[in-house]
């Protein structure tokens, strides 16, 4: 989760992604930050986030994006 | 049947009492007769080329829905190779989505598309020195043909992706699909938030009277008030721009801008208000564009149910497939990171805004028109670190009121350009327009308010309207909820305004003679 946050707070320094949980329902993150992170956390993690995963429950908060990873990972 | 005609409100009268007078249970069907109804009114053969997209749509779904418990039966067995049957059960679930949605958009590209490319093809075999004899085909494109089917292909895509569950009941899914309000312009729908609402049959409630009658009449005052009385100037300045100065030509794309959004958002309104009548609430499609401070945000306010259904179903698909992965990583190693991060979503944009100018229209023009919108949005992402840094230098900031309008007159200026080709009818006559506009600039001279077919008298009650949607939008944007504000105003207010408006639209729409209805400019695309 640390190596997430680190990655999430480099690439957009002006989100509170602790405290945020509507990061997609209030229109926090666009579509342009959701693509660009998707490619660094794919790289970090070593797996392949597709369009299919990206629905707001996935994206909303941190945690939703922490778990999505673990997923990715364990399949 | 017209949405803005005295049939469509008699149709509607009927159909809402009906709709509140049967049980709950069956109240789908009477929405489903209704919406049967009105599209039967307007052309049996329409209604044949509907009802195929019902069928192939729902049948496709259906085959999709069966291909992913199949899958759960396979991974509910011990000891099996799970990544093996995931993998092959996607691919079958796959081929099953291209079929189904190669089939669909042929539909919309046989009636939209093929005469112009076919003319196009004669063209190009003409300049070969091939003689064709290509003449038109006869097809007259069904009503509302571009949205229902995007919202069908979005909803097998939905179903594909295991995020909704398929309608099992062939005559709910059919009503999904053909809900009368939103067949003539959109909104395009999503499954997951439409149907539940129109099975749910809501209690009667004035409020959803009161709030669908406001806002119908909200949409027919923009349409009849300002879009209608500027069709005729813009379709002149148009038509004859070679007799025109250029300032004038840049002012008939400026009327044009602003006889779009009340053309296509008071329909929109319109649509949305009837369908409150029977408590459905249907997908927002604008929310005041040239407030936009960017084009990327224009778009986010402008046809928001196309935007998002390009984001969701074209945008990410292609941004995040492996071949824009693999560019962007070799443009990294070329070029540099911020390059090589932004490849796939600048190409992607560029591809949506080029799949955007298409579904506009056949024409070049079109095309012209969405790389003109792509490409704008793709150098903002390029270019916006180096400007965010130059304008911090420069202490520019949204804190700053002058520079915020200044960024709302720059985003509404390329959106004017835009307009040059969106409304031409071929690329040819926008270059023509843009060409006049830079080198003939020329003085408009005076009087030229009374040119293009309108009065002194048209042009200052063309005024007064512009100037009130312009107020009420103001408002909006400063978070005013204009119907809430309304309803803390006493009884005999409200009965005024209301009454002003019934009168106003019946005394210029329905008693005057002169009148004449104007075709909604999306009602045919």
């Amino acid at each position: 989760m640390d190596k997430l946050m680190q990655l999430l707070e480099e690439n957009c320094p002006s989100i509170d992604f602790a405290g945020e949980k509507a990061l997609i329902d209030d229109g926090i993150l666009d579509s342009l930050d959701i693509v660009m992170l998707v490619g660094e956390i794919n790289d970090a993690f070593s797996i392949t986030i597709t369009a299919e995963d990206l629905v707001p429950e996935n994206f909303n908060s941190a945690e939703a994006i922490w778990a999505l990873v673990q997923r990715l990972q364990a399949e | 049947m017209s949405i803005n005609s005295a049939a469509f409100l008699l149709f509607l009268l009927v159909s809402v009492c009906a709709c509140y007078l049967v049980p709950k249970r069956v109240r789908y069907l009477v929405l489903l007769a209704a919406s049967a109804y009105f599209y039967l009114a307007y052309s049996l053969r329409a209604a044949c080329c509907l009802l195929f997209t019902i069928l192939l749509t729902y049948g496709a779904a259906q085959a999709l829905a069966a291909l992913h418990r199949r899958e759960r039966a396979e991974l509910d067995i011990e000891r099996v190779d799970r990544s093996g049957i995931k993998k092959h059960g996607k691919r079958r679930r796959r081929l099953v989505l291209t079929a189904a949605l190669v089939l669909n958009f042929a539909t919309l590209a046989l009636f939209k598309y093929l005469n112009a490319w076919m003319g196009t093809a004669g063209v190009l075999a003409g300049l070969l020195g091939i003689e064709t004899n290509f003449r038109p085909l006869n097809l007259l494109l069904p009503l509302g043909i571009s949205f229902y089917v995007f919202q069908t292909s979005g909803y097998l895509i939905d179903v594909y992706r295991g995020r909704v569950s398929a309608e099992r009941n062939l005559l709910k899914y059919a009503l999904f699909v053909s809900w009368f309000p939103q067949m003539v312009q959109g909104p395009i729908n999503r499954y997951d938030r439409l149907l539940p609402q129109l099975l749910a049959g809501s209690d009667f409630s004035a409020d959803n009277i009161k709030y669908g009658i406001q806002l119908m009449l909200w949409g027919m005052l923009k349409k009849v008030f300002i879009a209608d009385p500027l069709a005729g100037a813009v379709g002149e300045i148009y038509g004859n721009y070679t007799q025109y100065p250029g300032a004038v030509l840049f002012l008939g794309a400026a009327l044009y801008c602003l006889q779009l959004y009340c053309d296509f958002s008071g329909g929109t309104d319109l649509v949305r208000g009837a369908s409150q009548l029977f408590g459905v609430e249907m997908a927002e499609n604008f929310r005041r564009p040239y407030f936009a401070r960017s084009v990327d945000e224009f778009w986010r306010r402008w046809h928001i149910s196309l935007g998002e259904w390009m984001k969701d179903y074209l945008f990410y698909p292609l941004a995040l497939s492996g071949p824009m992965n693999r560019l962007g990583k070799k443009v990294k190693s070329a070029l540099g990171p911020h390059l090589g991060k932004l490849t796939g979503p600048c190409l992607s944009t560029l591809i949506v805004f080029l799949a955007v100018g298409i579904w506009q229209g056949p024409g070049f023009s079109n095309i012209a028109y969405g790389l003109w919108n792509g490409g704008l949005m793709s150098l903002a992402m390029l270019c916006g670190p180096l400007l965010s840094r130059a304008n911090e230098r420069l202490g520019l900031g949204e804190d700053k009121w002058w520079f915020r309008a200044f960024q709302t007159l720059r985003t509404l200026l390329l959106v004017i350009i835009g307009r040059y080709f969106s409304r031409a009818d071929s690329l040819r006559q926008a270059l023509g327009m843009l060409w006049r506009t830079v080198r003939h600039f020329g003085p408009a001279g005076g009087g030229i308010f009374t040119c293009f077919g309108l009065t002194g008298w048209d042009w200052l009650r063309l005024g007064i309207a512009a100037a009130v949607l312009l107020a009420v939008s103001i408002l909006q944007e400063r978070g005013m909820p204009i119907r809430k504000t309304l309803e803390k105003q006493s009884p005999a207010v409200q009965f005024g305004v209301l009454f002003a408006a019934v009168l106003l639209l019946v005394a210029c729409v329905y008693l005057n003679t002169d009148y004449t209805a104007i075709m909604y400019v999306y009602e045919n695309v």
